[in-house]
């Protein structure tokens, strides 16, 4: 058995508690191993970081791939903005993110001879995230204080598009021009369900909340992902963008950095590769049949993550999130909103999945309604300073009365095991490379790999792509 | 139902009077005077926006003395009403609305029915719009215009704009065009009218 993986260090961020109540870590305990992907699946992707080339193979792979892509659109006395979401930051450190911000800001300057570019950072529902980020890797000084984190809810404009008016926020697109900056980690799959993934922000991070509400209130569970493609084919936005420049991830890594002016061909090579990359850990973890999840990491609660797999993803692992057939997921939320007084208000609706017999909650963030999590999966919260700090959250006024306090990890963990029967234990902790569990949860999914690895090959993710319309012998 | 437990408190000395506060308090709490931002305590929900988007930090959030309750109890509304408002808005009245305060279409309904003209006033009634501020403004425009009110967003501020598309808004040849690209329009249609018309 491996020794586990080094978890993600705490993080100082008004989201969360201060990191010296964050006392121990669930993947310190005797009997936990790490589970490499590599070792799961044959298949799994080389990567370009974490590697022994270091951070500065990111910044070769940026650069090599932004030699493709046509600037000539943009001319020395125009505006450029560059245009980042919180979530990049949240994987693998933030660091290869924050470099790919970087370089496209040198190259821009380099190739074009405009030094007005600014760094336009978009967030989700904690609004000051983005902030802390810019501050946090120098992208202040970088964008010579041309740097601002925007909000949902700061000034903004409407874009008319092909469904009707939606409104984006004005800061994002107050220049002659737009890069999208992004990456391709699956993360929500539960909300986005791998549609139209890299399109996304233009009707999230880079909108106002009429557009978000559209999203998530409006449209249904799978046509929600029309919005950002609405806003992103409208003639204001088409007029603005330049281009786009993605890391390409996997659950081990960053495999390469692609760019292109065209976004909806770049769409099309990530889906592909994060149905093929993250449908098969996916599916591996929907056959664990009993856990006790930990959570672990400096992100909200949904969004703690191992090999790639948020916690919100294994809260509906009993359903395949890809297959576009299943309307409602355990978790989404249009699921949220479709529970009754008494239970769902449709008898079908899929449980939460049944096999998280208890969840740890070791260190995660607020800043998210998260409520759901509590009342759907027994959850123990570790330390009275992280039960305070949830009170004090308008987003989660009520995620404390479904949980209950230990004083400590050790406490926790022992109710945990001992309430629930079963010592398989899967921690989100933002693990690279792999995860880390329990022996016996080792035990159990090196076991069901390989048939899972035939599965998705032969029979999931063909049908994954005919329901977006993608032949992978015409993208590749 | 929404009980605020919290409440925003502005630092005087630090203000310096940019008035974005008051752009982005969904209740209208907020107004200048003299050039400092002034908050009244009657009406702040302690949503946290201000506090958020205060440019420097001038806005803290702290627990108040005694914890104010926001509801409107659909029960003393006829049932037959909230269910065709409801339903006119493609809601069923179970259904929540705003996941930070548990809110449902039921409650949002009784308000209107009760005589609520704006999302302010809603807000202030049942706590809807005051956890995470983003996602919720859709809903309660639709109800509003069911009930055939069409609010005017507050002036000069940035609450809210307008109101936006539906799945039912879409039109043919934009499914036509689209549909094979996994969006499912005609099939969400289906799921939520099944959810809408369930008893």
């Amino acid at each position: 058995m491996n020794k586990p993986i080094k978890p993600r260090e705490p993080r100082v961020s008004q989201y969360g508690i201060d990191p010296k109540f964050v006392k121990k870590r669930i993947a310190e305990y005797d009997g936990f191993t790490s589970l490499m992907l590599r070792d799961l699946f044959e298949d799994t992707p080389d990567v370009i970081y974490p590697s022994n080339r270091g951070i500065e193979a990111v910044e070769e792979e940026v650069r090599k791939s932004l030699e493709k892509v046509d600037m000539s659109m943009i001319k020395p006395e125009d505006s450029v903005n560059v245009c980042a979401s919180h979530h990049g930051f949240t994987i693998l450190g933030g660091e290869p993110y924050a470099v790919l911000l970087k370089v496209i800001r040198d190259v821009i300057e380099e190739r074009t001879g405009t030094s007005n570019i600014r760094l336009r950072a978009g967030v989700g529902l904690r609004f000051r995230e983005t902030e802390e980020y810019i501050k946090a890797f120098g992208l202040d000084k970088h964008y010579k204080n041309k740097a601002k984190g925007v909000a949902p809810i700061d000034e903004g404009i409407p874009i008319e598009t092909e469904i009707g008016t939606l409104y984006g926020i004005k800061a994002i697109y107050d220049a002659d021009w737009i890069v999208h900056a992004h990456n391709s980690d699956v993360r929500e799959v539960h909300f986005h369900r791998q549609v139209d993934r890299a399109v996304k922000p233009f009707g999230m991070s880079y909108a106002r909340i009429e557009t978000r509400s559209t999203y998530h209130q409006n449209l249904g569970p799978r046509a929600a992902n029309f919005t950002a493609r609405s806003i992103f084919a409208s003639d204001f936005v088409q007029s603005k963008f330049a281009f786009a420049s993605f890391l390409d991830m996997s659950p081990v890594g960053v495999v390469g950095v692609d760019s292109d002016n065209d976004l909806y061909s770049l769409n099309d090579r990530l889906t592909i590769n994060g149905c093929k990359y993250y449908g098969k850990i996916m599916t591996l973890l929907g056959e664990i049949d009993e856990c006790i999840v930990g959570l672990d990491f400096p992100c909200p609660v949904p969004y703690v993550f191992a090999a790639g797999v948020i916690y919100a993803n294994f809260t509906g692992a009993n359903v395949d999130l890809y297959d576009l057939d299943e309307d409602l997921v355990p978790y989404t939320w249009y699921t949220e909103a479709f529970y009754g007084h008494n239970g769902p208000i449709l008898e079908n609706t899929p449980p939460v999945n049944p096999a998280i017999k208890m969840v740890v909650h070791n260190y995660a963030w607020t800043g998210y309604p998260s409520a759901f999590f509590s009342r759907e999966a027994p959850t123990i919260v570790v330390g009275r300073e992280q039960a305070d700090h949830f009170n004090m959250d308008p987003q989660n006024l009520e995620y404390m009365t479904h949980s209950t306090i230990a004083d400590n990890l050790d406490i926790a963990m022992e109710f945990a095991y001992n309430v629930t029967g079963t010592d398989k234990v899967i921690v989100f902790d933002g693990a690279a490379g792999g995860l880390n569990v329990s022996e016996n949860l080792a035990k159990l999914l090196v076991e069901k790999a390989p048939e899972v690895n035939e599965r998705v090959n032969k029979e999931l993710l063909p049908k994954w792509l005919k329901q977006r319309g993608i032949d992978p012998k015409e993208v590749l | 139902m929404r009980l605020v437990t919290l409440k925003a408190r502005i630092d005087d000395d630090a203000c310096i009077g940019c008035g974005t506060c008051v752009k982005v308090c969904p209740t209208l709490a907020i107004h200048m005077e003299d050039r400092l931002a002034v908050i009244d305590y009657e009406k702040c929900t302690g949503c946290g926006n201000c506090e958020q988007r205060c440019p420097v930090s001038a806005i803290k959030l702290e627990r108040r003395e005694e914890p104010k309750k926001l509801y409107v109890d659909p029960s003393k509304v006829d049932r037959k009403k909230i269910k065709e408002l409801c339903k006119k808005a493609n809601f069923n009245p179970e259904q929540i609305l705003c996941y930070c305060t548990e809110t449902r279409a039921e409650e949002i309904a009784a308000a209107i029915i009760l005589g609520a003209k704006t999302p302010e006033e809603l807000s202030l009634l049942t706590g809807i719009r005051t956890g995470c501020g983003v996602e919720c403004i859709q809903p309660i425009l639709r109800l509003l215009k069911a009930a055939g009110i069409n609010p005017k967003p507050p002036e000069g501020g940035w609450q809210w704009y307008g109101i936006t598309p539906t799945v039912w808004d879409i039109p043919e040849e934009v499914k036509e065009k689209y549909n094979k690209r996994g969006f499912y329009f005609d099939k969400d249609v289906e799921l939520l009218e099944k959810i809408r018309d369930k008893e």
